[in-house]
């Protein structure tokens, strides 16, 4: 059922070994194959090994799932534009895929838009406390952490310290406060995420709430998830127990935290900006925009810049081409596009050539635009983006400024 | 010194706006020269193009007018457009061009001396903001 929690771990001996936390999640998405309730798992793998390019991946034999196990904390792959630009929004093909919070939000957007056919789609939810930019990473790795990066076999943040663990087994730890403070640790965007376990999928999963390394705490977000999980504790491809209740409150509390943490940076990066006077925060906006080379890319990144004809190409005459910096209405028309139902989910950034920040920019009215709508982007795929709907009730509300309820 | 005239693009829907704006112009009503009408269809149509595309010409505000919700003649237009202009307005603050260059005034038919109003006291904001800093900024180049 919706809402039942599991501290799970692998029945299967060699997957118990490899995969983290127990192997639950890979166990999960090889049962998803084997039992035929997904034609496909998309999960993230390093490339050829390198942890530092995690890329997305289409398996269809359920041996070939253990090469996903664990996770890559060094890379943020596009996940909801693998699944329209590469498998056609799932339209004709069931899929069980491996998501984080923000990935599992972009595709929930996209099913409201009819990108994404969610009736195909298991989202296996992992949480996520946030992800590194890989370049910096590795640079992090030499400088800070004095290690050569492709030594490093793992990755793990946890209660605010950053922890890798070596080919040989050693560990090593820095404070994840004082890495953001000289300008490493987490991407900008994460930092400011505060949403940690994805209960906008079918089920999340993490450690959280579990005490060894040996088991993966899951919590039933759908009816979906519900009959997924039975069906795999049926066929005996995980093993169960009930969390006890010192367990949940564990989690409750290592999710607060992560907010808590997550509202202060946005109280630190939002108010720098809003401290500004309106010259102070135009000369900003618009130095920033005028560096942009207009590459396209925070538009060919953003999960919900899904258009195939977009208002941007010099052919729709409202952005003159062969002009660089573009003009102002490129940053702007992008901007106001996707204001309504960003996911913070950094790609747009990520991508930008110039490093103009952007998804600081979008986020920050996004949540402007949230407040004002009552909306929360990807969290509920009844809820339409509020400045693309209107509803017949407004029809009787005669002000040029109302208020919308929850 | 001259004082500052703002330059307003106005978009006035077809059916309401519109027709108040003849409408005060042929009863003699006196209002500030200040904003230029462009007749849309319904305020509906003003998306967030035209309202950046006012300002990257050089307009210093924007005016919205369209049918008291209820009266569009396309049922939810205007309901549309205040959503926009609601939600662009944090969009204009946050990025320095200012909200309140902005605004959405319902308007029907018969009601010229709300067109008169609502100019003057569009013009008489926009006054005291002076010039858009995107308008500034143009003439720089
Ligand atoms: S604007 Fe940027 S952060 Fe927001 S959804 Fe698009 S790519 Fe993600
Ligand atoms: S900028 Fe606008 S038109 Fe272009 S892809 Fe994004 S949402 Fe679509
Ligand atoms: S990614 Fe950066 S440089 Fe490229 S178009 Fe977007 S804002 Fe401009
Ligand atoms: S017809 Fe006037 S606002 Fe729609």
């Amino acid at each position: 059922m919706k809402g039942d929690m599991y501290i799970a771990r692998a029945a299967d001996k060699d997957i118990l070994k490899i995969g983290e936390n127990g192997g639950a999640v890979t166990s999960l998405l090889k049962f998803a194959l084997e039992s035929k309730m997904a034609d496909a798992v998309v999960a993230v793998k390093a490339r050829e090994g390198n942890r530092y390019d995690g890329i997305p991946v289409l398996i269809t034999e359920p041996e070939k799932v253990i090469e996903t196990a664990g996770s890559l904390h060094c890379s943020s792959p596009n996940i909801a534009r693998f699944l329209t630009e590469y498998l056609d929004g799932a339209s004709s093909s069931k899929l069980a895929i491996v998501v984080k919070p923000c990935d599992a939000r972009a595709i929930v957007e996209l099913a409201k838009r009819t990108q994404i056919n969610l009736d195909n789609l298991l989202l296996i939810g992992l949480n996520c406390t946030g992800t590194l930019p890989s370049a910096k990473a590795k640079i992090m790795m030499k400088e800070i952490f004095e290690v050569d990066p492709a030594d490093v076999a793992g990755e793990d943040i946890e209660d605010n310290v950053l922890t890798i663990t070596l080919k040989d087994g050693s560990e090593k730890k820095e404070d994840l406060a004082k890495l953001e403070e000289q300008g490493y640790g987490r991407r900008e965007n994460c930092r400011r995420c505060e949403i940690n376990i994805p209960v906008m999928a079918d089920i999340a999963c993490g450690k959280w709430g579990t005490t060894n390394k040996e088991t993966t705490f899951i919590e039933i977000c759908s009816d979906k998830g519900s009959q997924f999980a039975q069906a795999a504790i049926d066929g005996g491809c995980i093993t169960i127990e009930q969390p006890s209740a010192a367990s949940i409150d564990d989690r409750n509390k290592k999710d607060k935290a992560a907010i808590e943490s997550a509202k202060q940076w946005q109280e630190k990066d939002f108010s720098r900006l809003e401290k500004m006077s309106s010259e102070e925060k135009f000369s900003y906006w618009f130095t920033q925009f005028h560096q942009c080379i207009k590459c396209y890319g925070c538009r060919d990144a953003c999960p919900i810049c899904y258009c195939k004809d977009c208002f941007l190409e010099a052919d729709r005459g409202y952005i003159p081409p062969g002009e660089i910096p573009p003009d102002v209405m490129f940053p702007m028309v992008r901007i106001a596009h996707v204001m309504d139902s960003c996911v913070n989910c950094g790609q747009c950034e990520d991508v930008c050539t110039m490093d103009i920040p952007i998804s600081l920019l979008v986020f920050l009215l996004s949540k402007k635009v949230g407040d004002i709508f009552k909306y929360e982007p990807g969290m509920d795929v009844t809820k339409l983006p509020p400045l693309r709907t209107t509803t017949d009730k407004e029809l009787t509300l005669s002000g040029v400024d109302i208020d919308f309820e929850p | 010194m001259e004082e500052f005239e703002p330059k307003i693009v106005g978009f006035f829907c077809n059916w309401c706006s519109y027709a108040a704006a003849n409408l005060a112009g042929v009863s003699r009503i006196k209002m500030p020269a200040n904003v230029r009408i462009v007749r849309v269809t319904c305020s509906g149509r003003v998306d967030e193009k035209f309202i950046f595309k006012a300002f990257s010409a050089g307009a210093d505000g924007v005016l919205v007018c369209g049918c008291h919700p209820g009266d569009c003649h396309y049922q939810k237009g205007n309901l549309g457009a205040r959503r926009r202009v609601m939600g662009l307005k944090p969009f204009l603050e946050a990025i320095g061009i200012g909200g309140d260059r902005l605004r959405l005034e319902w308007i029907s038919a018969s009601e010229g001396g709300k067109v008169a109003d609502t100019v003057k006291s569009f013009t008489q904001t926009i006054k005291e903001l002076g010039p858009s800093p995107l308008n500034g900024r143009r003439n720089e180049h």
